[in-house]
């Protein structure tokens, strides 16, 4: 008060109190209230009238470095809730219902008189959580947040008859909201709380006189500020004398209920004992306290709201037993673990030890928890709701521009946006009927999430339906923006030359203009190199050709695969013409593309058995993108063309480069890297569908392929290759199960198998030794051992026998090999081996 | 494969037609900055930007010695795969 030895209540102490330590954000907050709110009020007072000019005579150049010794980082927090009446009323029903609450549980109100303090001391523990240390610090906090409410207005008035008149406005906002009954319950209620804190309290008190040298401008504003008010400045004068008609005074001054209200609070503690002093707070910090919480919901929606009070308390005790309790903010306890909620330190006293104890533990453990909240919390409402959902329009209205108007384009364009991700889908099946399903439900899913933070209890229901509107909006808006934007490509300015062409992703600006050729005359392609010219009418393939109608193949069966997708819906007895119509199309398109399909794979060309150059299907074969294309193919041929293209490469199984190439020599047993992944790649996308075909087929089919293999092809090139050799036993194996499957098979058929067989077997006898690929170390022989089980099999007693005179070297070998193999890789080698020698009803057990 | 864009028909009507018969091939780009790479063609766009896998890149450096003499130093590194950005690009054949 008398810092620079002028009464507190001159007009610039309010200066300095805004950068009193202590006071937190909560003064600031209130600050920016002060130059509109209240300014303006009704209030009949005229500042200037009752301003003496001693504001001009300060020394200012003391006041240069105040904000060094007090900081001036309140500033920051120019706080945004002056909406006290609002926010009052909503916690209104709290306090209501707290205060019934303790009227039922406390009937004598005397006892805890001196408790009431810890009421004040409340709002400072929530949310001003840095401040709370020293005890009496969250006092301050709290008278802060009380001058807060009008603080310039009432530092401007002098002394202290402006005082009352001013006394009343700042609480009134709060003040009206609340019923007469409310306010009395929450009197009671105060009255009647107790608190466990006295002692923090008692000393605050006293530090405003105590020390006014130190925080002179603390007591000055109390002064000047007196806002909530009377009670505040009551401590410093003579209590009893002065209360009840200053509270008179207010009467007359005021006609408004608040003075009412606020007669039996004074009234009520002039009847107290002295210390209660402190106790007349309460009243106002209550008023007060509205405000401050709802704030510290703003800045932390997680922590509870105004229902939380109840629970606060338990705290507030906790307060004067363990000095970090304040420190957590009450706020943030809520649903307290421990189940009888200690709301008296006397309740405490009355526990048992486990009981205290483990209240205790419940209590540090809320603790920690609460620490921890409070330092996740620490960025917390740093945006608010408006600005979050700034930024989630920006990004959603990117989101939408990006992906464009899916549902303009259709599936189309889907799926040239993402294809990878379209296909993606449908071989994961990803539970998805059509492609704007993601972008819809994903953007609704957003909206809804983002909609959804509103519906958590939050006061603004409405505002946030409406930022759901207004998003959806935008979005129809940023998309349909999108959608006209390419119409208008060119930009001619008035006046000018040129003209600006615009591009974007969709439409990019054509740099270069090639006009494609017309596909409907013979010649084809100027830049056409002339050697494919003739690749119509003569044999003559090179590489490129192979490539090119490799090309020309995926170029189809991207077609197809696409055509596929579009498939109109089923057919059903009772569709419409239209549909049918679809359905027509869409068939003859297919019937289209399957013959193209076919013609590109170049597999009905002559076979020119002269020929040096490789038919030009075998040819698409050499190359691993043409074996890759096969197993699609295979999806979309019939089964004559099937059975085409098995025949072609039957006939031509010693020309495919898998076997031609793979034919181990004597100075080279092993083959190539390169060589051994194309039979790899082969052996995994050729051969799979080709089996699927042969298990499927009946036995004239294999009789015909087998008799191509021995009319057409160097059988002792294919017998040493693992592809042949796997035809070779897939033929077999085939004809064995036909035979055993159906017995009463034609048996002329059969007749006429046995003796491919057996030139099969003449074929093939000479060559036993050399079908093994390399040294008998190598492990990759199983389909020799297969090859010899299913010609074992369907042998005569005397086949047999050569058969095992055929390979007896190298199964006597492998045995030995075996025997100084780990046990595990010997019994899979072993097994190998005994493929062959069951089938011939041996063992390898028998050779000891 | 990967090429998913329409030509209708294999005629060569750009350069990049060229190009396509290469995926899945083996394939050498000269780079700038005396560089190499052989590997297999996986993807191509109009700006030559590539994909390439099993990639073996060679870079020539040419130093002086102590002698003033010209020494070519020759660095070579293998990749799994590879993206090349189209505006390094100085040629892209097939590799024999």
């Amino acid at each position: 008060m008398s810092f620079f030895g002028f009464d507190a209540t001159l007009p610039r102490d309010r200066g300095h109190s805004s950068k009193a330590p202590g006071f937190g954000q909560a003064q600031d907050a209130f600050a920016g209230l002060s130059g509109k709110g209240v300014a303006d009020d009704d209030d009949a007072l005229d500042f200037e009238e009752t301003y003496d000019g001693l504001g001009d005579q300060l020394d200012e150049t003391d006041d240069t470095f105040n904000d060094d010794t007090f900081g001036n980082d309140t500033a920051q927090a120019v706080g945004k809730d002056f909406d006290f009446a609002g926010q009052t009323s909503r916690v209104a029903d709290a306090i209501e219902g707290e205060g019934l609450l303790w009227q039922a549980k406390q009937p004598p109100p005397n006892i805890h008189a001196t408790r009431h303090n810890t009421q004040p001391a409340k709002p400072a523990k929530s949310g001003y959580e840095p401040y709370a240390q020293p005890t009496y610090i969250p006092d301050l906090e709290a008278n802060a947040s009380i001058w807060g409410i009008n603080p310039k207005r009432q530092a401007q008035p002098q002394q202290s008859h402006p005082r009352q008149e001013s006394q009343a406005p700042p609480a009134a906002p709060a003040r009206k909201m609340m019923s007469l009954e409310e306010v009395e319950a929450m009197m009671l209620s105060q009255s009647k709380k107790p608190a466990p804190q006295p002692a923090p309290q008692a000393a605050a008190f006293p530090s405003q006189a105590q020390y006014p040298a130190q925080y002179g401008q603390i007591p000055g504003q109390q002064g000047g500020f007196s806002g909530p008010p009377q009670i505040l400045q009551r401590p410093q004068q003579p209590p009893t004398s002065r209360a009840p008609p200053q509270a008179h005074a207010e009467l007359p001054g005021h006609a408004v209920p608040p003075p009412v209200q606020q007669q039996p609070t004074i009234l009520q503690r002039s009847r107290q004992s002295g210390p209660d002093q402190s106790a007349r707070h309460t009243p106002v910090q209550h008023a007060q306290r509205p405000p401050s919480q709802p704030r510290q919901i703003l800045q932390n929606p997680n922590r509870l709201s105004g229902h939380g009070q109840p629970i606060t308390q338990p705290g507030q005790q906790r307060q004067g037993e363990f000095q970090r309790g304040p420190q957590m903010g009450p706020a943030h306890a809520r649903g307290p673990s421990f189940p009888g909620v200690v709301t008296h330190p006397e309740q405490l006293l009355h526990l048992t030890e486990e009981e205290r104890a483990a209240y205790l533990i419940e209590d540090a453990k809320r603790a920690k928890r609460n620490h921890k909240i409070h330092l996740l919390s620490k960025d917390n409402g740093l945006m608010t709701p408006q600005d979050k959902n700034f930024i989630t329009r920006i990004q959603l209205q990117q989101l939408m521009a990006a992906t464009g108007g899916l549902e303009e384009h259709g599936p189309e364009a889907a799926l040239t946006e993402d294809f990878y991700y379209q296909v993606y889908c449908q071989i994961r099946g990803t539970p998805r009927q059509n492609p704007h399903q993601p972008a819809s439900q994903f953007a609704q899913t957003y909206l809804f999430q983002t909609g959804g933070r509103y519906g958590m209890g939050r006061r603004h229901h409405r505002g946030g339906d409406n930022h759901m509107q207004r998003m959806e909006q935008q979005v129809q808006r940023a998309v349909e923006a999108a959608k006209a934007k390419p119409k208008n490509k060119q930009l001619v300015i008035e006046g000018s030359l040129g003209k600006i062409s615009f591009s974007n992703s969709k439409t990019p600006k054509p740099l270069l203009n090639i006009k494609r050729p017309d596909h409907g005359d013979g010649t084809q392609g100027s830049g056409r190199r002339p050697s494919g010219v003739n690749a119509h009418g003569s044999p003559i393939i090179d590489r490129k050709t192979t490539l090119r109608n490799i090309e020309n193949v995926y170029d189809c069966l991207m077609k197809l695969e696409d055509h596929e997708r579009r498939m109109p819906p089923p057919l059903a007895e009772n569709s419409d013409p239209q549909t049918i119509q679809a359905h027509m199309e869409w068939q003859t398109q297919t019937q289209k593309l399957h013959e193209t399909l076919w013609q590109d794979l170049k597999i009905m060309e002559p076979i020119n058995p002269n020929s040096l150059t490789p038919h030009p299907f075998i040819a698409i074969l050499s190359h691993a993108k043409g074996k890759k294309a096969i197993p699609r193919i295979f999806r979309q041929i019939d089964e004559q063309q099937r059975i085409i293209m098995l025949t072609m490469i039957v006939v031509h199984l010693d020309m495919l480069s898998v076997v031609a190439k793979a034919i181990p020599s004597a100075d080279e047993p092993n083959l190539s890297p390169a060589i051994r992944e194309e039979v790899e790649l082969f052996s995994h996308a050729v051969m799979p569908p080709l089996f699927g075909h042969i298990a499927e087929s009946p036995l004239n089919i294999v009789i015909g392929l087998l008799g191509l293999i021995l009319d057409r092809t160097n059988l002792h090139l294919v017998a040493r290759t693992k592809i042949g050799m796997s035809l070779l036993t897939m033929l077999i194996s085939r004809a064995e199960l036909v035979k055993q499957s159906t017995p009463e098979m034609n048996p002329g058929d059969w007749e006429q198998w046995m003796q491919l067989y057996n030139r099969l077997f003449d074929a093939v006898e000479p060559v036993l030794p050399l079908i093994f690929p390399g040294s008998v170390n190598d492990t990759e022989d199983v389909y020799v051992w297969q090859f010899l089980a299913a010609m074992g099999v369907g042998a005569s007693p005397e086949q047999q026998q050569r058969l095992v005179l055929g390979v007896k070297d190298r199964v006597m070998d492998t045995v030995a090999v075996s025997k100084a193999l780990p046990a595990e890789l010997a019994s899979v080698r072993l097994g190998h081996v005994n493929l062959f020698m069951r089938a011939i009803g041996l063992d390898v057990e028998l050779l000891g | 494969m990967s090429d998913t864009e329409e030509t209708g028909s294999t005629a060569v009507s750009e350069p990049l037609d060229l190009v396509r018969l290469c995926l899945d091939e083996v394939v050498s780009v000269k780079l700038r900055g005396d560089r190499e790479l052989k590997g297999r063609l996986h993807a191509y766009d109009s700006h030559c930007n590539l994909v390439l896998g099993d990639v073996e890149e060679t870079i020539y450096i040419t130093e002086e010695d102590e002698h003033e003499q010209e020494v070519q130093r020759i660095i070579k590194k293998q990749s799994e795969m590879l993206f090349v950005r189209g505006d390094s690009v100085v040629l892209i054949s097939p590799f024999q």
